[in-house]
């Protein structure tokens, strides 16, 4: 016997002049086995979230703050791009403090190709500046990842993996 | 005693498939889905086949437009002459050895070469506005999702753009174009959220087009969709299921004619 399984993730944001607005988002499906439930919940759960998520920072209309009348938001509204910022702030460059912002392989990557190969620290930084005007602390995953492929060149190593010189293929070269 | 160290034991058939469970790529996953036999030759096998001409001149304009598009970072621009240089060390670097027939390897290099001139001097890649990122490697654990870490290679990202590049022989259809890289296109909008918090503003597939008179065809993209975020998961389950139950059936079709697997194809059974 098939086994239905119902999902649905609503959110709801506040927005300025005391208005906010809300979206949900269902789904359902057929499970042929009971156990399946726990695994599909899970999985179900990260999708709606994310895809309700990417949908609500869109804001759409919203009342000006001044005068009340109706008003496109682009004008006194954070643009979308500021508010996936402010929606992702864990992941923005911190300005101050110890902690960095890319992983911690990436973290010790970065340490090690400094000290195995007798570079200064501030040879590091001021590479970070000069590609992303950001200090290596701040450096986001892909940047930091970037950082490790210059550092690597500059400490004359072979770079990690190249993607047009690994891929043997009869295709034309994608 | 003996202190010398035991030689290193070639990974079984098994564990090369375990670890193939634990991360995919684009082009892994394309093959996978085109051909799961193809896939198990080159991968699980690791059946090493000659490199081919069009490969050969793919590296070579990655190459130097890699060059190009980091000198203009660090405000250096390479002039034409610069570029052209680049190009050279770039063909030469050639481990592989092709077995070039006579006069292919000068009638390749210049091919390759007026794809570069045209696609630089038609100025797709303005030297004022800096990269984000230039053939980066970055990667994005999906372990939320049930799924193994996707990883991959950014060509260019440029004001949250993700560019990449192809070369190939004919005009390509945007629609079409669209269609048939959307795993590698996904793949790249998916990495690049994981690795920089924000979303895309779009992504560009940029065709150097090998005509008499090459051309750059450029099909942008809006970012990814949700349905393509999902269409892609559902892809990578695929793969992840079919590697599990080492499902390595051929799927004989047109694209068997340029397969490089083809004599080993049929003697499977």
């Amino acid at each position: 016997m098939a086994v239905k399984l119902s999902a649905n993730y609503s959110k709801k944001l506040g927005l300025p002049q005391y208005s906010s607005h809300s979206f949900s988002a269902s789904v359902e499906i057929e499970l042929t086995d009971i156990s399946q439930v726990e695994a599909e919940v899970q999985k179900l759960y990260q999708l709606l979230q994310h895809s309700v998520d990417q949908e609500i920072q869109e804001p759409g209309f919203v009342p000006q703050a001044s005068n009340g009348h109706a008003q496109a938001n682009h004008r006194n509204y954070p643009s979308q791009g500021q508010i996936r910022q402010q929606s992702k702030s864990p992941r923005q460059p911190r300005a101050n403090g110890d902690a960095w912002n890319c992983t911690d392989g990436q973290r010790g990557f970065i340490l090690r190709i400094v000290s195995d190969n007798n570079l200064e620290k501030q040879e590091a930084e001021d590479l970070s500046q000069q590609l992303f005007g950001l200090g290596v602390k701040q450096l986001n995953k892909m940047q930091a990842s970037q950082l490790i492929e210059d550092l690597l060149v500059k400490a004359g190593k072979p770079a990690r993996q190249t993607r047009w010189q690994q891929r043997p293929t009869q295709r034309q070269a994608a | 005693m003996n202190t010398q160290a035991p030689p290193k034991e070639e990974p079984s058939e098994k564990d090369i498939i375990a670890s193939l469970q634990e991360q995919v790529s684009a082009s892994r996953l394309n093959l996978f889905l085109q051909c799961r036999l193809k896939f198990f030759f080159r991968y699980v096998l690791k059946i090493k086949k000659p490199k081919t001409a069009s490969l050969h001149v793919g590296n070579a304009v990655h190459a130097v437009l890699k060059s190009w598009n980091k000198a203009r970072w660090v405000q250096k621009p390479l002039t034409l002459i610069q570029a052209h240089e680049a190009y050279a060390k770039a063909w030469s670097d050639d481990p592989d050895g092709i077995p070039w027939k006579p006069d292919e390897e000068a009638e390749e290099k210049t091919t390759g070469w007026r794809l570069v001139n045209t696609y630089l001097r038609e100025s797709h890649l303005p030297a004022d506005v800096k990269p984000d990122a230039v053939e980066v490697p970055v990667e994005a654990n999906l372990i939320n999702h049930g799924l193994p870490r996707l990883i991959g290679i950014l060509d260019l990202v440029q004001q949250r753009k993700v560019i990449d590049y192809k070369t190939c022989a004919s005009n390509p259809n945007s629609e079409k174009a669209a269609h048939s890289h959307e795993i590698q296109t996904s793949s790249y909008s998916l990495l690049y959220r994981h690795n920089t918090g924000q979303q895309e503003s779009g992504v560009e597939l940029h065709h150097l087009v090998k005509l008499k008179n090459p051309k750059v065809v450029i099909t942008p993209m809006p970012p990814m969709m949700p349905r393509q975020q999902l269409r892609l998961f559902k892809q990578i389950e695929a793969y992840t299921e079919g590697l599990q139950r080492q499902d390595f059936i051929p799927s004989p079709g047109m694209q068997c004619a340029s397969c490089e697997f083809f004599n080993e194809c049929r003697r499977w059974h």
